[in-house]
């Protein structure tokens, strides 16, 4: 390779990619308005005759989102195929309830300790599983599932509450407020639970944890040749996905006044299942639109009764391998073609010339 | 008595594993042939097992006419799956993921089309023998016969398939070495949808032979898509005699933990035994490391 | 009988062949020497199926079969013996030959090949039951050939035969391959050193960088020895 040619590329470096400083990209307008008007809505909304149902109806939102980003992270950012997402729910669940019913503490000191439970389960989990291959990771995280529902349904008292779960649990409580004014704020905790979770997601995604697992995904071998620790990189991944998860599990227990064994139950698995697939695996805003979109049409979809997991798993399947990315991008590439900014100058083929012939 | 146990132990674990290795052998037919984790493979058990009780039920047919029909509409029924679900992806690079979650969403619609035609209820899909005597102070019944030996026939009967026919060895090479098998005019696409069909007719046999020993409903196909998944990496990807020993071993393993030390014991013993194994051997018994299918 | 026309071909978003033409007559021995990485196996790939074309055409007598599946492609008569062998690991030397006359000859057809395969490669028979994927290199190479031979070829494609032979056994298996040419084979041999193929060579193309940059005949090319350096450094 001549002198000649060396020089050449160097002097046509490109500027700094937008992409490697992702946080410019999202105008500090876009996240003040969305979260103004999270903080407006509620308001507006019980106005209306069903307002507060509405808001409920958000605050599941908010959660389900928040559970659906984390299971995304690890499988659609990772390749990690766990299903234990649920039962991880389900111990961030029970660790609130049981510390509120058995011990009596505060629900809002409780629901601190259900990511931590959930975390260290995940770790458990994790350690042994994570070192394996893509199909025993699934084999481990479904036995992990069921081990746990027989351990919610047939374990002590305390915790299994005679074999449907917990009930009569002390749910939050802000002085000694009721009604409406009462679920506008837990609505605030589910916003801030939710907002907490998807910033920490997003940030980790763009980060180089966030590099290293997709790097895992995409070309293990290579990755860890270039001294990724796989274990490490993964494990801590998991836990984040499970802190989230089990905080979720945590509030809704707080929420909902008790936990039920019936969380165990496939159809909300199969519900997170689909809004990750139809809102977008492996993307930021997937989950969250894929969440929005399940809630929204929740109300029509009971009206079908049975047929809902019928067209589920067609849609899940259908969109899986016709349309893998699902909407998210489809949204995207629309916002970037009519409302997006222009993107930066295409470099021109002067500039580039200089490489070496393959 | 010390006796009526070991009997009892060895039963159980000669049928248990007749019935692992039934599970086992479509799963890992496919899983070698065509790279693809069939979580579908619980949702064609109860095609076959549902489709067998249709015919028994409403058109009041004998079970022996029943099963066959099973078998085969459980065959199609894998075989149009390969087809809408499979063959799209085949070669693409997001195959894994993509297969993956479709099996997941296909076993989540049969479960719920079972729940809308059949309705939840146990159905009773009778046996294709009664009867039984006894050995010891154990109840040996007939049709716990019959999956023995229809379990040991296939495993006999597949192994000479893929070993002495020419579709056999055409799935073997696409098994081991895909782009070779096409320079040999095999054709790849093809050879799937084959395999596929197979091990969907594999599946619905094991659904139609086993329902009886259990009350049908639309969650049955996940215990034994379970089972079949456990037994399948105990005994090696792909492998079909591991399929038939990590069987045979499972099942003789849990029956005896089952007999002499409780039924609360059999699901974690064996999944202590699944994590010896991963450690010892992560390939399975017999499974063959990735890179040497180069 | 072979004619390759403008043939564009690469991999995900790189162009390895940017246009290339060739031809292989009956019973011609056409080698394509280039350097590692230039696009010989490219080559290969693209005009039996295994990796779909960009741009051009392939034709066999006429027909175009450019766009046709691998498997089909074989069956017309188009064997490739792929580099690296791409031997079936887990079956016995036997049954490697066997998959090689997949295509359906009867019984007695596939025993006449057998024949003629365990005349080259006398071992072959002995060894009959040894696994594929315990051989050495050499007699990897040696059993790539005969299941090769075992289809009812009207051209053999053969992708760098002497990679990673050593010195003795490369000599058996150029000169197998000469004794199959001189039954009357169509060959099209891609290969990295033309020491080898001096005596094979009836045409010789030079491939560099995914362009043909030299035809000729192998009387010209092959012993021109600064040319040679120059190309093959």
């Amino acid at each position: 390779m001549s002198v000649g040619v060396v020089s050449q590329i160097a002097s046509a470096r490109p500027a700094i990619d937008q992409a490697a400083a992702p946080w410019r990209r999202v105008s500090l307008l876009t996240v003040g308005g969305t979260v103004l008007a999270g903080i407006l809505i509620p308001w507006l909304l019980v106005r209306l005759p069903i307002g507060d149902y509405l808001v409920t109806l958000l605050i599941l939102f908010f959660m389900q989102a928040v559970i659906a980003q984390s299971w995304n992270l690890i499988m659609g950012y990772g390749g990690i195929y766990s299903f234990a997402q649920v039962a991880l729910f389900a111990v961030g669940g029970w660790t609130a309830a049981v510390l509120v019913s058995s011990l009596g503490w505060n629900p809002f000191v409780a629901v601190l300790f259900s990511p931590v439970i959930a975390v260290v389960a995940a770790v458990g989990i994790g350690l042994p599983t994570l070192r394996l291959r893509g199909v025993y990771v699934v084999l481990m995280t479904l036995a992990f599932h069921e081990l746990a529902r027989v351990f919610a349904v047939t374990g002590p008292r305390f915790i299994s509450g005679g074999g449907y779960g917990l009930v009569n649990v002390p749910t939050f409580q802000f002085g000694n407020v009721i009604g409406e004014q009462r679920t506008i704020y837990l609505y605030y905790l589910a916003m801030v639970i939710f907002a907490i979770a998807s910033f920490v997601i997003w940030r980790v995604i763009h980060s180089p944890l966030g590099m290293a697992v997709t790097a895992l995904r995409d070309s293990e071998t290579y990755a860890v040749s270039r001294g990724i620790n796989q274990l490490r990189v993964r494990l801590i991944l998991f836990a984040i996905s499970a802190f989230f998860t089990g905080l979720a599990g945590g509030y809704m227990t707080h929420y909902n006044g008790g936990i039920s064994t019936s969380v165990f139950d496939f159809p909300i698995l199969i519900d997170l299942l689909a809004m990750i697939v139809i809102g977008g695996w492996g993307t930021f805003g997937g989950p969250i639109l894929g969440a929005a979109i399940i809630i929204a049409l929740d109300q029509y979809l009971v009206a079908i009764g049975d047929y809902r997991a019928l067209f589920e798993g067609l849609i899940i399947a259908g969109i899986a391998v016709f349309a893998p990315q699902g909407m998210w991008p489809l949204i995207r590439n629309a916002y970037d073609r009519y409302l997006g900014p222009e993107p930066p100058a295409r470099p021109t083929p002067e500039s580039q010339r200089g490489g070496v012939p393959s | 008595m010390y006796d009526t146990q070991i009997v009892q132990a060895v039963w159980g674990g000669v049928l248990f594993g007749s019935v692992y290795g039934l599970m086992a052998l479509g799963l890992t037919l496919v899983w070698g042939a065509v790279r693809l984790l069939n979580l579908a493979h619980g949702a064609i058990f109860i095609v076959g097992a549902y489709a067998a009780y249709w015919v028994v039920s409403s058109l009041h047919l004998p079970i022996l006419v029943a099963l066959p029909f099973g078998v085969l509409a459980a065959a199609v029924f894998a075989y149009a799956m390969h087809l809408v679900f499979i063959r799209p992806v085949i070669g693409k690079p997001g195959f894994d993921n993509a297969t993956l979650v479709a099996t997941v969403g296909i076993s989540i619609s049969v479960s719920a089309a079972a729940l809308l035609i059949f309705n939840p209820e146990y159905k009773v899909v009778p046996p294709e023998l009664t009867g039984s005597y006894i050995v010891a102070g154990v109840q040996i019944n007939y049709q716990g016969l019959l999956v023995i030996g229809t379990s040991l026939a296939l495993f006999a009967i597949l192994y000479l398939f893929l070993t002495y026919t020419r579709y056999g060895m055409a799935i073997r090479a696409v098994s081991q070495q895909m782009e070779a098998a096409s320079l040999m005019t095999i054709p790849v696409v093809q050879t799937y949808g084959l395999v596929i069909a197979i091990s969907g007719g594999l599946a619905g046999l094991a659904g139609v032979l086993l329902s009886p020993l259990f009350f049908l409903n639309p969650q049955s196909g996940f215990n034994p898509m379970i089972q079949a998944l456990i037994v399948t990496i105990f005994g090696g990807l792909g492998s079909v005699r591991g399929a038939l020993v990590a069987g045979f071993v499972l099942g003789v393993f849990e029956s005896f933990v089952e007999v002499f030390y409780g039924v609360a014991w059999a699901l974690p013993g064996v999944f202590i035994l699944i994590i010896v194994m991963l450690i010892v051997r992560p390939n399975g018994l017999f499974g063959i490391s990735e890179v040497r299918r180069l | 009988m072979l004619e390759v026309k403008g043939l564009v071909a690469g991999y995900a978003g790189s162009e390895v062949l940017h246009g290339i033409d060739l031809v292989v007559n009956d019973g011609e021995g056409v080698v394509v020497l280039g350097p590692n990485g230039h696009g010989k196996t490219t080559l290969l790939r693209a005009i039996t199926g295994l990796l779909p074309p960009l741009a051009g055409q392939v034709l066999l007598n006429g027909e175009d079969i450019t766009r046709w599946r691998a498997d089909v492609i074989a069956a017309a008569g188009v064997v490739h013996i792929p580099q690296g062998d791409l031997l079936f690991p887990e079956m016995t030397v036997l049954e490697n030959l066997l998959m090689g006359a997949y295509h359906g000859p009867t019984w007695a057809e596939r025993n006449v090949r057998l024949g003629r395969v365990y005349e080259l490669f006398p071992w072959l028979k002995e060894r009959g039951g040894q696994l594929a994927r315990s051989l050495s290199g050499g007699e990897r190479r040696m059993l790539a050939l005969g299941r090769g031979l075992m289809a009812k070829a009207k051209i053999l494609l053969i992708d760098e035969p002497s990679l990673g032979l050593a010195p003795l056994t490369t000599q058996q298996i150029y000169a197998s391959i000469l004794t199959v040419k001189e039954g009357g084979m169509a060959l099209l041999l891609a290969d990295e050193n033309a020491n080898h193929v001096a005596s094979l060579a009836d045409r010789v193309y030079l491939l560099e960088t995914g362009m043909l940059v030299r035809v000729g005949p192998a009387e010209e090319l092959l012993h021109d020895k600064a040319l040679l350096e120059s190309y093959l450094g």
